[in-house]
C-alpha cells in the first residue's frame, strides 16, 4: 500500500511530530498502557524467521528478539546485547564485549554461548549468509567475549552493520541447539531477551506482548503492553485508528488520502523519519540475456525514455524521488550525485537506439520486448503501464504482465523470463553485498530472489566489490563505493526509478516514534503514550 | 393413521440423507480432483517461495525439500496421495504455519462459520418479514420501502457497506468496534466473553447478510404474492379462517419453499461473501487464511479449505433439502 498525502499536509504533519517531540521532551514518560501498532502490510507467517522472511516477521520478532548492536539516528553505531566490539590490527577478527546481566524470558541468563550459537548456526545459515562469505568462525575464549574471525579483513562499518542487521537476533541456543531452527515451535513464540515477552497470538488477528520486567535497560519498556494488529484493508486501518482502536501505524499504513485527512484533526502525525536505514525503491532491471541489451547503449536508453518524477508525482502522489543511484541518497555514509545521469529525454533515447542499430521504421517498433511489472506492490502495475507506453513513444514495442508475487518472483528469480522488470528493493546504508550483489557476478544465483536477476557482470565490477569488501579506510573505501555508482549508473543493467518515501502515520499521544533509522524492526522499548 | 404417516416421513427423510451422501462421494471427489489440478496448472509453487524466502540456493538442499514434500512423484501420484491421506483426515502439513493443514484450518474456520451462520439468520429474519410485509401491503408506501430498501442493499457492494457501517457505527458514534472478533486482551469468559463476541458480530453480519436479506425480501414477496393466489388459499378463506392464520398457516409456508431453494444454492456464495467481510472487519476467519495461502501457494491449506468449504455447502444442502421435505410434505425429492 502506498498512497497520497499531500505535502502541506505532510508538511504539518512533520512539523506537529517536530512541536510534539518538544513538548514530550518538556514532560516526563509516563508509565504503563497499552499501545496497539499496526503496519502497512499483512499478517507473518511465523513470528519470528531466521532467514528474515520480509518486513512482516521482522516488525513482530524485533519487539522479542534482539540485536549485538544498532544504529543510532545519528548514525552511530551502539552495543546492545554487546557493550562494545573492536577490530585487531589486521581487521581479521573482531572482539566483542558481551553484556552481562542480561536474562531471557524464560529466566535463563544470556551466555557467550548464546551468541555464538546464533553467529554460527543462525546468522551464517539463514539470516546473513549472503554478507558472512569471509566468516572462519566464532569462539568464545571467556565468558564475556566473543571473537569472530574472518578469512579477510573487515571493515569497521560492515562489521558494524552486520551486528546491527535487522534480523540478526541473538536467539537461546538451549531453546534452539539440536533442532531445525527453519521448522522450531518457539518461532512462534520466540524466547528472547527483549523489552516485550510474547504472551499470545491470535492468527489473523494480532500478538500480545507484555512488559519484560526484568529487561536490561533498567526502567523500560515504559508501557505495560504492545499489541500489534493486523488489518488487511488499509481504510479498516484508518477507521480504526480514527476510532482510536490503533494508536501508531508503520511503513505506509494507510491510504494518502486518510494521512491528509487524519493529519489535519490534529489528532495525527505524519513522518518519514525512521526509514533511513531501510529506504525502498522501484527498480527497472534489463535482462542482459537478451541479446539486444549487449550494446550498453540500448540499456541507457531504456532508462532516458521514462520520466521518473512523472512517476514520484503522479503513481506515488509525492511520496517518492527519482532514483539516480543504486546507492540511495540518504545514505550519507556512501551517496554521490556524481554519477552517470538518465535524465528523461526521449529524444536521446531515441538516437541512443538509432547509434545502437535499431533506427525506426515507419510504424513498426524498433524490437519488442516483455515488461514484467511485479506484482507484489499495486504501484508496479501502474508503473508498468506508463513504461509501456513511454518506451512505445520511442518506438519500443512491449508486452507487459503483471503477475502475482509467487509468479513475479519464479519468472523474474528463478526462470529468468523477462527481457524488462519493474521490482522493488530495500537497501541498508552497507552496499556490501545488499546493493552490490545486484552487479556482481557472485549475485547471480538461480532462485534466489532480490539479487542479480539481469546477469550484468563484469571483471572490472567484480574486482572492484572485492576491494570494497577488504578496505578499511573509509575514506578510500567510499571512493570505491563512488567508483562502483558511476560504473553502474553508466551501465545500467539495474538502476531505480524512484525511491520510495515510507510513511508513519501515529496518534500525538504516542511519544517517541520514528526515533531509529529502521523504526520498524526496532524494539520500541522507549515508547511511551501521553496523558 | 398421524403415526404412519410420521413413520412414513421419517423413513422418506432418511432414504433422503443416505442418497445425498451417497451423492456427496463423487461429488467430493471431482472437488478434489478439479482443485489439484487447477493448483498444479498455477505457476510457481510453495516450495519455490519457501527457498526464495529462506534464500535457499543450493540445488542438493532443494532437491532434498522437493523429496520431503512429495514433489519428486508424478502429478497423478501425488493426488492419489492426496486422496489417500484424506481417506483418513490427514489434510497434510502447512509449511508455513509450521502445522498440519487441519490444526491451521480450525483456528479460523470456527469465526468463519459463526460469521455464515449469523449472516444467514439475519437474512432469513430480515428478508422473510420484510418481503411478508411488502405482500400484505402491496401497492402502499411500506411496499415502496421494501422494494428501495432491498435494492439499495442489493446493489451495494458488501465491502463498501462495511466501511460505511465502520465509519457511522464505529468512527462517528463509537457504538460498535471496528474490527477483530473480541476485545483484544479480553473482558473475561463466560457471558461476558460471548456478548462481547456478539458485540463485534454485529457489524460484518449487517455487511454480509444484508445484501441476502434483500435478494430474500423480493424473493419472499413475489412467493407470497403468487401463492395467496393460488385455490388452496381460496379455500382456507372460505372456510372462514382468519387473515392472519391464513397467511401464516397456508401462505407463508408454501411461500418460503423458492426462499429455502436459494438459500442452498447460496451457501457456498455465502462463505465466499464471508472472505472479504472478513478482510474489511479483521475477522480472523478463514478468508484471511486463504487469501495468504492462495498468495503463498500454501496449496496443501488452500485444498484443504476448499475441501472442508465443499463439506459445508454439501451439508447445508442436505439440511435445505431436508428442511424442504418439512415445509411441504407433498414434495418427494428424488
Amino acid at each position: 500500500m502506498r498512497g497520497k498525502v499531500s505535502r502541506r499536509a505532510f508538511g504539518a504533519g512533520v512539523m506537529a511530530t517536530g512541536l510534539l517531540g518538544k513538548a514530550a521532551r518538556a514532560q516526563e514518560p509516563k508509565r504503563g498502557g497499552t499501545l496497539v501498532a499496526t503496519w502497512g502490510g499483512g499478517e507473518p507467517q511465523a513470528c519470528y524467521v531466521p532467514a528474515g522472511g520480509g518486513s512482516s516477521p521482522t516488525f513482530s520478532s524485533s519487539k522479542l528478539l534482539e540485536r549485538l548492536g544498532r544504529r543510532r539516528m545519528d548514525g552511530v553505531f551502539e552495543g546492545e546485547l554487546a557493550e562494545s566490539w573492536k577490530a585487531a590490527a589486521d581487521f581479521k577478527s573482531y572482539a566483542l564485549k558481551i553484556r552481562k546481566g542480561v536474562k531471557f524470558h524464560d529466566g535463563k541468563e544470556l551466555t557467550t554461548d548464546d551468541v555464538v550459537y546464533s553467529i554460527d548456526e543462525i546468522w551464517k545459515k539463514y539470516a546473513a549468509a549472503s554478507a558472512m562469505t569471509e566468516f572462519a568462525g566464532v569462539e568464545a575464549p571467556d565468558g564475556d567475549t566473543v571473537v569472530m574471525k574472518f578469512g579477510k579483513p573487515v571493515p569497521e562499518f560492515f562489521f558494524s552493520s552486520l551486528m546491527c542487521g535487522s534480523v540478526n537476533y541473538i536467539v537461546p541456543k538451549h531453546v534452539y541447539a539440536g533442532s531445525d531452527p527453519v521448522t522450531n515451535p518457539a518461532n512462534n513464540a520466540p524466547v528472547g531477551t527483549g523489552p516485550w515477552k510474547f504472551k499470545e497470538w491470535v492468527r489473523g488477528s494480532h500478538f500480545e506482548y507484555v512488559r519484560n520486567d526484568s529487561y536490561w535497560r533498567k526502567d523500560f519498556p515504559y508501557l505495560d503492553r504492545l499489541i500489534i494488529r493486523y488489518v488487511r484493508d488499509p481504510a479498516g486501518r484508518a477507521a480504526a485508528m480514527e476510532a482510536g482502536d490503533i494508536h501508531i501505524g508503520v511503513f505506509n499504513p494507510v491510504a494518502p488520502p486518510d494521512i491528509k485527512r487524519l493529519t489535519a484533526t490534529g489528532k495525527f502525525v505524519a513522518t518519514p523519519k525512521g526509514y533511513e536505514e531501510a529506504v525502498w525503491s522501484t527498480s527497472f532491471e534489463v535482462n542482459m540475456r537478451n541479446p539486444i541489451f549487449a550494446k550498453r547503449e540500448v540499456r541507457q536508453a531504456m532508462f532516458h525514455a521514462i520520466d521518473r518524477n512523472f512517476i514520484a508525482k503522479t503513481v506515488y502522489y509525492g511520496y517518492a524521488r527519482p532514483g539516480t543511484s543504486p546507492i540511495f541518497s540518504p545514505n550519507t555514509a556512501f551517496f554521490t550525485k556524481d554519477t552517470y545521469k538518465t535524465e528523461f529525454s526521449p529524444a536521446k533515447a531515441a538516437s541512443l537506439l538509432d547509434a545502437a542499430g535499431y533506427p525506426k521504421k515507419g510504424n513498426e517498433p524498433r524490437f519488442t520486448l516483455n515488461l514484467l511489472a511485479a506484482g507484489w506492490f499495486t504501484e508496479n502495475g501502474k508503473i508498468g503501464a506508463y513504461v509501456k507506453q513511454a518506451l512505445e513513444d520511442v518506438g519500443v514495442g512491449i508486452n507487459l504482465t503483471v503477475p502475482d508475487r509467487p509468479t513475479s518472483i519464479k519468472r523474474i528469480y528463478t526462470d529468468y523470463d523477462f527481457d524488462l522488470a519493474i521490482s522493488n528493493q530495500a537497501n541498508p546504508s552497507e552496499p556490501v553485498p545488499s546493493t552490490t550483489q545486484y552487479y556482481t557476478s557472485d549475485g547471480i544465483k538461480k532462485g534466489v530472489p532480490f539479487r542479480n536477476a539481469s546477469g550484468f557482470h563484469t571483471d572490472e565490477v567484480d574486482q572492484l566489490v572485492e576491494k570494497i569488501k577488504v578496505e578499511t579506510d573509509p575514506a578510500k573505501r567510499k571512493a570505491l563505493v563512488v567508483e562502483f555508482q558511476k560504473i553502474t549508473t553508466l551501465e545500467a543493467p539495474n538502476l531505480p526509478l524512484v525511491e520510495l518515501e515510507s510513511i508513519t502515520l501515529a496518534n500525538t499521544r504516542v511519544q517517541n516514534h520514528s526515533n531509529d533509522p529502521n523504526f520498524l524492526s526496532s524494539s520500541w522499548h522507549d515508547l511511551w503514550l501521553a496523558s | 393413521m398421524a403415526l404412519a404417516q410420521s413413520g412414513s416421513r421419517q423413513l422418506a427423510a432418511l432414504r433422503l440423507l443416505r442418497r445425498r451422501l451417497v451423492q456427496a462421494v463423487p461429488l467430493m471427489l471431482g472437488v478434489v480432483v478439479i482443485n489439484f489440478c487447477l493448483i498444479q496448472m498455477a505457476p510457481g509453487s510453495f516450495l519455490e517461495l519457501m527457498t526464495a524466502e529462506n534464500q535457499v540456493s543450493d540445488p542438493a538442499t532443494v532437491a532434498l525439500l522437493r523429496k520431503t514434500y512429495g514433489l519428486d512423484d508424478p502429478v497423478w501420484l501425488q493426488l492419489l496421495k492426496y486422496i489417500w491421506a484424506l481417506l483418513h483426515f490427514d489434510f497434510g502439513f502447512s509449511y508455513r504455519q509450521n502445522m498440519p493443514v487441519i490444526d491451521a484450518i480450525s483456528v479460523h474456520l470456527p469465526a468463519t462459520l459463526l460469521l455464515m451462520l449469523s449472516s444467514i439468520a439475519l437474512a432469513l429474519a430480515v428478508g422473510v418479514a420484510a418481503g411478508v410485509v411488502a405482500s400484505l401491503k402491496v401497492r402502499t408506501f411500506w411496499d415502496s420501502l421494501v422494494s428501495v430498501a432491498a435494492m439499495f442493499f442489493f446493489a451495494a457492494p458488501s465491502f463498501w457497506l462495511g466501511i460505511m457501517l465502520i465509519v457511522l457505527f464505529s468512527v462517528k458514534l463509537g457504538w460498535l468496534p471496528v474490527g477483530g472478533m473480541a476485545t483484544i486482551g479480553g473482558v473475561g469468559g463466560g457471558v461476558a466473553g460471548v456478548l462481547d463476541i456478539l458485540h463485534h458480530l454485529i457489524l460484518p453480519t449487517l455487511a454480509l447478510g444484508l445484501f441476502y436479506a434483500a435478494i430474500y425480501a423480493r424473493v419472499m414477496r413475489s412467493s407470497m404474492l403468487e401463492v395467496a393466489q393460488l385455490d388452496f388459499v381460496r379455500t382456507a378463506r372460505a372456510k372462514g379462517l382468519s387473515r392472519a392464520k391464513v397467511t401464516l398457516s397456508h401462505v407463508l409456508r408454501n411461500a418460503l419453499l423458492p426462499v429455502v431453494t436459494i438459500l442452498g444454492v447460496q451457501m457456498g456464495t455465502v462463505l465466499a461473501g464471508s472472505v472479504v467481510i472478513e478482510s474489511v472487519f479483521s475477522w480472523p476467519g478463514i478468508g484471511s487464511l486463504l487469501f495468504d495461502s492462495v498468495s503463498s501457494r500454501n496449496y496443501p491449506v488452500v485444498l484443504g479449505i476448499l475441501v472442508l468449504g465443499s463439506l459445508v455447502v454439501i451439508a447445508a444442502n442436505i439440511a435445505v433439502d431436508l428442511v424442504y421435505m418439512w415445509l411441504d410434505p407433498r414434495i418427494e425429492i428424488r
